[in-house]
């Protein structure tokens, strides 16, 4: 019927009937459709063990889910908020008999994109659904173009987060993912002080209490790459009590 | 989380209660300690005390039980909207597609067939709403006949045969002894009913429900439902059959319910002046309903 065929609906719906219904719509519409009848089964597919396998391939199985809320064991409210925290942001519809303000509130607040109580009318689903689809499209659309220089140079040092390496001088450091990240959030901040709190929310996503000593190691390692003198560092500075400053032309 | 917070405020009205009892009786030890000579005033203090400790303690226990009920009311009410809105949506979603789409004949008698299965569900729920609102109101007199018991049981078994998709050896009636019942034939339809339903809905796939008649030295007559199920913990044996209680857990999320159904049992086995109670050797091992009645009144 439309354009957009081959985007992958996740359907999370234990009442067979509903389930087999909206399968057979959104078929029709030319999407392509999986069912599953538990949160669980929606996290396992989603979120695939321990998040180090293949999260990315994971993360881009399904471009839109539709998730109930009164389901056996894991609620819905539950499944999304628990695939919020593990940072996956695939759009989600949540479909619910609930339908009180309370409720909708609360499906909001777990990370819902969009709510719609049953009994619902099937042309409003599907014309949301394909409004968050096409959100996702304009997006992609309107995201500036990536920089051509991803790359910071600073002395006869140079980062470079496209290649994820570190150059300092002749040698050439393979950064990892995380240490990239650090880097170019350090940078980003060049100059002022970054508290190990602020870092952890802003670069791994973590809040309250998360031991904020994981940061110190990823510092002694940097440190090792970008220092002449590692036990007296020039570039990335400790800041008594709070967290690390990064300058990129110490004084001399 | 509401869960969480109920069970705060629980903990809390507990705390509450038992930290005035204690400052009371520390106050008075102390008063009696330092004052041990007025004989007459010690005795009433200690009437007035008790008096005291009494009322602390009795309101505490009001409170927490009106915070349970709540929280019992608050799951059925979400319970009875899941019930009734499930199968209007899903009727509603198998109109729209026949209305909008073109569908294939074998498919479309599919759809008319989910819709009826969701008709009867909506149905089913309806009158568990409406005839505990019935039982409720004591003022309501029963309609007395005489029946043939068998026939009304066998009748319910019947029902759940068309109802649900299995096998007719899975549903099995042993035949008792003629018994000719003085009751309301229509409660006890509806008691029979749902400890049938009852039982087909927790075996999950593999069902195989027993069903037998008997009587008890020409007074009572009873019907025993004995289902492979998934088993009761002794501790539910007696909290299943209150108003909307429904086992905590995996399993009461799994099979749908609005607790009402086997409160209607109890109720329409009191009505009779009856009993209704629950057997089961504990989880895993099936469970077992019997329904007494007195044959004649």
């Amino acid at each position: 019927m439309t354009a957009n065929s081959s985007e992958k609906i996740l359907i999370v719906e234990d009442e067979q009937h509903l389930a087999d219904g909206l399968r057979f719509n959104l078929e029709a519409e030319g999407y392509q459709v999986r069912a599953v009848d538990t949160g669980e089964a929606a996290l396992d597919l989603l979120l695939p063990a321990s998040g180090n396998g293949a999260p990315e391939a994971a993360k881009h199985a399904f471009d839109i889910i539709v998730l109930d809320v009164m389901l056996p064991g894991k609620n819905g409210f539950e499944v999304i908020s628990e695939l919020r925290q593990a940072r996956h942001f695939v759009p989600t519809i949540i479909l619910t008999a609930r339908g009180r303000p309370e409720d909708v509130l609360e499906g909001f607040a777990a990370g819902a994109d969009d709510y719609l109580p049953k009994p619902f009318e099937l042309a409003i689903l599907i014309a949301r659904i394909r409004g968050l689809l096409r959100r996702k499209e304009w997006l992609r659309a309107s995201a500036p173009p990536p920089e051509p220089k991803d790359s910071f140079v600073f002395g006869d040092k140079s980062i470079h987060f496209d290649l994820l390496e570190l150059r300092v001088r002749e040698q050439v450091y393979p950064l990892t993912v995380m240490e990239a990240s650090v880097l170019r959030y350090l940078v980003e901040h060049e100059g002022k002080t970054v508290s190990r709190k602020t870092m952890l929310k802003d670069v791994w996503g973590l809040h309250g209490d998360t031991d904020t000593r994981a940061i110190d190691n990823f510092i002694v390692r940097l440190r090792r790459y970008l220092e002449d003198d590692a036990t007296r560092p020039r570039h990335l500075l400790t800041v008594r009590g709070i967290g690390y400053r990064f300058i990129a032309f110490p004084p001399e | 989380m509401v869960v969480g917070g109920r069970r705060k405020s629980i903990a809390f009205f507990i705390a509450l209660g038992a930290g005035l009892i204690s400052v009371i009786l520390l106050l008075y030890v102390g008063w009696v300690l330092l004052n041990w000579h007025t004989g007459i005033l010690v005795f009433f203090g200690i009437l007035l005390l008790a008096l005291v400790i009494g009322g602390v303690v009795l309101n505490t226990t009001f409170l927490v039980r009106e915070i349970r009920r709540n929280a019992q009311h608050d799951a059925f009410i979400n319970a009875v909207t899941h019930e009734l809105k499930t199968p209007v949506a899903s009727i509603r979603l198998y109109l729209e597609t026949l209305k909008t789409r073109a569908v294939d004949d074998s498919k479309r008698r599919e759809f008319y067939d989910i819709m009826l299965d969701d008709s009867d569900r909506l149905l089913g729920t309806i009158e568990q709403v409406l005839r505990t609102g019935r039982i409720g109101d004591t003022r309501r007199e029963l309609h007395v006949s005489s029946i043939d018991f068998g026939a009304v049981v066998e009748e319910c078994l019947a029902r759940a045969r068309r109802l649900y998709p299995v096998s007719a050896n899975a549903l099995a009636y042993r035949h008792g002894p003629p018994i000719t019942l003085t009751c309301d034939a229509e409660e006890v339809r509806a008691a029979v009913s749902n400890l049938i339903d009852n039982a087909v809905k927790y075996s999950g796939s593999q069902v195989q429900v027993d069903v037998e008649t008997a009587s008890v030295d020409g007074k009572y007559a009873y019907v025993r439902v004995k289902d492979n199920g998934p088993g009761i913990p002794p501790a539910e044996l007696k909290q299943i059959f209150k108003r909307f209680y429904r086992v905590p857990g995996p399993l009461a999320t799994r099979v749908k319910g609005t607790g009402l159904g086997l409160f209607i049992v109890r109720s329409v086995a009191k009505r009779h002046g009856g009993r209704a109670w629950a057997e089961s050797e504990g989880p895993g091992h099936g469970s077992t309903f019997v329904l007494q009645l007195p044959i004649s009144r």
